[in-house]
């Protein structure tokens, strides 16, 4: 396939966007037709994270603090995660299908449009679990934020923390799903693997971890930038040089995704060959 | 043998095998479950470290941190999805002719799925034993009641997912409702903490859900936290919700089956 059809296409960036917006909304009408599944995903999605919230709780009504870190600033932990895992799955949930789309040779009519591939992989589906993860993603943050005495000056460092936590962890999520191209599996075990341990790990202090996975999460799988380091930022443990980080990591995602899909694109050979 | 016990033991083989088929599902379950026990290790000693709270010291943490990672392996590593598949694709229109009970093959599917998880659980404890050199059972007898316990969860891991299962002749999708299921598993049975450290009404309202027999049941049981008497009262209690979920879940698939659509005929 890739030997026959070009894969360069020179498609302007506004009408890319302008494609995966409606295929976005496209998604959004679909989900309406079946509420049943939207009101049981989002209250999944909620119901996970009010025990989080409820972990935290039971937590720190018998332990003052984790490795410094008090309760109000593990909320913002936790709820940023949350945030952008909500944000992965209502802006790119679709990256989790291309493994399926692989075995399947559903890549095929999508490399013949003309719109990025992985764009239209991407918008190709919404996690409704999302509405839930969002609202109280948020929840939890702003009452994190407001527990921990974070002051009005530090809104614009969280806003910036926010959509660069969404970018990360969609950039990320969409990579490791593109090593399907190579190992042809249904599912995306690898993507599945970093945020089921990012889920648990990382709604924790770095400072609870040996030094080998302090560097692993801040260098090699950069999920630290995801939650970890902003939080830390704001609540004062980290160093504000950290921050400079979180949009590095975010462009290196981007570009991480973009990279990995356009060579898995070259190593595509279509379904049955 | 009767025929409806060979039909059983055959459905638990085949579907034993098949899971075995896919030996990259091995190492994948003991990369999520020992990788989630490892995080909890690394918190649990940061915060107990010399000390105790609610009872618990690092030495009884370790051993109810394993044996929370079994019961994980055991109950999130099963096929579940084979059972909710053959509702939303409308298999079920072809078991529904087949002279086999649903629930009762399906029960033995899901048996043999989790009996599947052996190796990755052996594993991940040999590793945990090495690594954490966790405390033995406090007594013998003690030993033999938590290993009762343990087998008691097969069917009381499959009661509580079939029921959840039955849930898709009205939803077009499963996933949701699974993570719903995992999620109230994980928290009210004690693997995400124990119960212990709850408060009064937290824990009288987990102790009245079946999912504490997964992990603080066969815990409370290994580290001697209860006596004889005592364990054999939560195993019976155990037992009970075996029961009582499933007639539940034959009482809720009678109207549930009214509802099953194929194709959206």
């Amino acid at each position: 396939m890739a030997d026959t059809l070009p894969l360069k296409h020179s498609v302007p960036v506004r009408h890319a966007l302008a494609m995966y917006w409606r295929a976005l909304a496209a998604q959004v009408r679909s989900i309406i037709e079946y509420p049943a599944d939207l009101w049981v995903m989002a209250s999944a999605g909620a119901v996970w994270n009010l025990l989080q919230f409820a972990f935290l709780a039971v937590l720190f009504s018998t332990v003052p603090d984790v490795e410094g870190w008090g309760f109000h600033e593990m909320l913002l932990l936790s709820g940023l995660l949350s945030i952008a895992g909500g944000a992965n799955a209502l802006l790119f949930d679709g990256a989790w299908s291309t493994g399926q789309m692989v075995i399947k040779g559903d890549i095929d009519y999508r490399l013949t449009r003309p719109a990025p591939v992985v764009l239209q992989v991407g918008s190709s589906h919404i996690g409704l679990q999302s509405f839930g993860e969002l609202l109280l993603g948020f929840a939890m943050f702003v009452y994190g934020w407001i527990g921990a005495g974070l002051g009005p000056a530090w809104i614009p460092v969280g806003l910036f923390a926010i959509a660069c936590a969404a970018v990360i962890q969609c950039g990320l999520v969409t990579a490791l799903c593109a090593v399907n191209f190579w190992i042809k599996s249904p599912m995306s075990m690898f993507a599945f693997l970093m945020i089921d341990l990012q889920g648990g790990a990382m709604k924790l202090p770095l400072g609870v971890f040996p030094a080998a996975v302090r560097v692993i999460s801040l260098f090699i799988v950069p999920v630290a930038f995801v939650n970890v380091v902003p939080v830390a930022v704001i609540a004062g443990h980290m160093s504000a040089w950290w921050l400079i980080g979180t949009p590095v990591t975010a462009l290196f995602a981007v570009v991480l995704a973009a990279g990995v899909y356009r060579l898995g694109l070259r190593a595509y050979d279509s379904a049955g060959h | 043998m009767s025929h409806t016990t060979a039909v059983d033991r055959a459905l638990i083989v085949i579907s034993f095998k098949r899971r075995l088929a896919y030996k990259s599902g091995w190492v994948f379950g003991l990369a999520l479950g020992g990788g989630a026990m490892l995080i909890s290790m690394a918190m649990w000693h940061n915060l107990l470290g010399t000390g105790s709270l609610s009872g618990y010291d690092w030495e009884s943490m370790r051993a109810y941190l394993i044996i929370g990672f079994i019961a994980a392996t055991m109950v999130f590593g099963a096929s579940d999805f084979t059972i909710a598949d053959r509702i939303l694709d409308g298999h079920i229109a072809v078991d529904m002719t087949k002279p086999v009970d649903f629930q009762r093959a399906r029960g033995a599917e899901y048996i043999g799925s989790m009996i599947s998880t052996a190796p990755t659980a052996a594993v991940g404890v040999l590793g945990a034993w090495l690594l954490f050199d966790p405390p033995g059972p406090a007594t013998p007898v003690a030993g033999v009641l938590t290993a009762v316990s343990f087998l008691l969860l097969f069917p009381l891991a499959f009661g509580i997912t079939y029921l959840s299962i039955l849930v898709c002749f009205w939803t077009k999708r499963y996933l949701g409702i699974m993570w719903l299921r995992e999620a109230l598993l994980s928290f009210f049975s004690g693997m995400m903490i124990p119960l212990a450290f709850m408060p009064g009404w937290l824990q009288a309202v987990s102790w009245a859900l079946p999912f504490p027999h997964f992990t603080a049941t066969p815990a409370a049981i290994y580290l001697g936290q209860v006596d004889v008497p005592g364990a054999l009262g939560l195993i019976a209690a155990e037992a009970a919700w075996v029961v009582g979920l499933w007639f539940a879940g034959r009482l809720v698939f009678r109207f549930a089956v009214r509802k099953v659509t194929v194709h959206g005929g």
